[in-house]
């Protein structure tokens, strides 16, 4: 479904890689969970998929075709059928759950009506829908800044599902909730992604949450994949490569 | 002492210097309050008041609040997408960000007071031309404020909002504006307040309103109309402040 051949980022002005040389390929259906410690190149990683990170060298195929070279009009028909949601959420303030959904639609509608605010009952019905599958039907109409850190991260994830999308990305969807709301998240996510067979791609400072809810594991080590497989086969000895620290990585001079 | 060092003495002694430099080039001496009863003797023709042109006053700071209040939402609504352009994360282009910057700072460094008398020529009297002189001003100086405004704005939703594939304009637009309106709107209603001091000086130069009559009266020894003009003019202030803030604490 989505493939990442020799995919190379570097920041200017740093030294070093932020992602190095890493080809993988995901298929629809699985739940990918992406293990590494902070600055190990996984949100560069997840943000490359829909080119909210262009990369320095490498291709990314979505369905066979390469996307590096689209244009921004392509570029958005890639990214509208992909959800995200993200560590802080970045839902919009001072508006309602229901507009902040709505706003997931915008890659479908012509830019007009998204300043105007007009949208079809069908619209109208599918963000509803989506708001319920999430549990947040009572709070259609509630600001977002007035919501919990996980009723937040579920119009995060309603958001990303009135997109109708293939795929779902998670840049740490969880990193800033506490375990019990992070557990019920990843629940949700689960659910979700087995019933619309979606593939999902989340990365995840917390192991556990990954063996527990992912299909396939990958780890990053200073920018290179250093693990990829089923989480069963992801033990004590991957864990201390992936985690343990090199006294002297220096990332920027 | 712990508190000071070198640095510290040497620019206080810097300033000692600026202050006399500046009290010397303004002529600035205390020993000239002698004849304050000049002073006095003058206030006291401002009292009573006189309110026998209460009517034409108010209708007068009526016209001032209407020449504040449409220059600066006029301003405001000209300079919205100008700052979009010259904030370095939403210009579309570095050449378009470059030129509406300096454009703003060109604008904004012509006073009212000149654009009012250039306009004056074409014009004539009236507040029509105060209007538009204080409209330019602000399109400069909101577009800045704004601008500034704009680049300090959380990246998050920005950024969620291209992953949804809108385009950058709306992106921008959906994801930045929501943020930082109550601060829009606390710049606005400071340039209002603003306005409505400048359209006081623009009335001496017949740009019509409360100042212009307070000009006139002045002019013409009417002490006991000019007292009430000044107290109109405080209330009106005042006013507008208490205004402002209601609004804010609503908006927030």
């Amino acid at each position: 479904m989505i493939e990442l051949k020799h995919l190379s980022v570097r920041y200017p002005r740093t030294v070093q890689d932020a992602l190095s040389d890493v080809s993988v390929s995901f298929q629809k259906g699985e739940f990918v969970c992406i293990l590494g410690k902070s600055g190990a190149g996984k949100s560069t990683f997840i943000r490359c998929l829909n080119r909210l990170q262009k990369p320095t060298s490498g291709e990314v195929f979505l369905d066979g075709l390469p996307i590096m070279d689209k244009n921004e009009f392509e570029i958005r028909q890639v990214r509208r059928e992909m959800g995200m949601i993200f560590q802080h959420f970045n839902l919009i303030p001072r508006m309602s759950v229901l507009q902040n959904v709505l706003t997931g639609t915008f890659g479908y509608r012509h830019s007009l009506r998204n300043l105007v605010g007009l949208f079809t009952a069908k619209e109208l019905e599918s963000a509803k829908q989506v708001i319920d599958d999430v549990g947040l039907s009572e709070m259609l109409h509630r600001r977002v800044e007035n919501l919990s850190g996980g009723q937040k991260q579920r119009v995060g994830i309603a958001r990303a599902l009135v997109q109708q999308p293939r795929i779902l990305l998670g840049d740490e969807p969880v990193a800033s909730l506490d375990p019990g709301t992070a557990n019920h998240i990843f629940t949700l996510l689960k659910d979700l992604h087995d019933r619309l067979g979606l593939l999902t791609v989340i990365n995840v400072h917390d192991i556990n949450l990954a063996k527990r809810y992912a299909s396939r594991i990958i780890a990053l080590k200073e920018g290179h994949l250093i693990f990829d497989g089923i989480p069963e086969n992801f033990t004590e000895n991957e864990f201390h490569e992936t985690y343990e620290s090199k006294p002297k990585s220096v990332l920027f001079h | 002492m712990v508190w000071f060092k070198r640095r510290n003495l040497i620019t206080f002694i810097l300033l000692t210097f600026f202050v006399y430099i500046s009290m010397r080039l303004t002529e600035f001496d205390l020993t000239k309050f002698k004849d304050f009863r000049n002073m006095i003797d003058f206030l006291s023709q401002w009292f009573p008041m006189d309110y026998s042109k209460l009517p034409a006053m108010l209708q007068d700071t009526l016209e001032t609040l209407a020449m504040a209040f449409l220059g600066s939402i006029l301003g405001l609504l000209i300079a919205l997408p100008f700052s979009f352009a010259a904030a370095r994360n939403t210009a579309p282009s570095k050449l378009l960000f470059h030129s509406t910057r300096i454009g703003l700072s060109l604008v904004r460094s012509i006073p009212e007071i000149v654009f009012g008398l250039i306009l004056l020529t074409t014009l004539g009297l009236g507040p029509f031309p105060a209007v538009l002189a204080i409209m330019f001003h602000n399109v400069g100086v909101l577009g800045k404020l704004v601008s500034e405004l704009i680049e300090a704005a959380d990246r998050g939703p920005q950024e969620a909002m291209k992953a949804v594939g809108a385009k950058n304009w709306i992106a921008y637009l959906f994801s930045v504006l929501p943020q930082i309106w109550p601060n829009v709107l606390s710049h606005y209603f400071y340039r209002f307040e603003v306005a409505i001091r400048t359209s006081l000086i623009l009335g001496f130069i017949g740009g019509g309103g409360i100042g212009q009559r307070l000009f006139n009266d002045f002019k013409t020894f009417q002490y006991s109309s000019v007292s009430l003009d000044v107290f109109i003019i405080m209330l009106m202030v005042i006013a507008v402040d208490f205004f402002g803030s209601y609004v804010r604490n609503r908006v927030i």
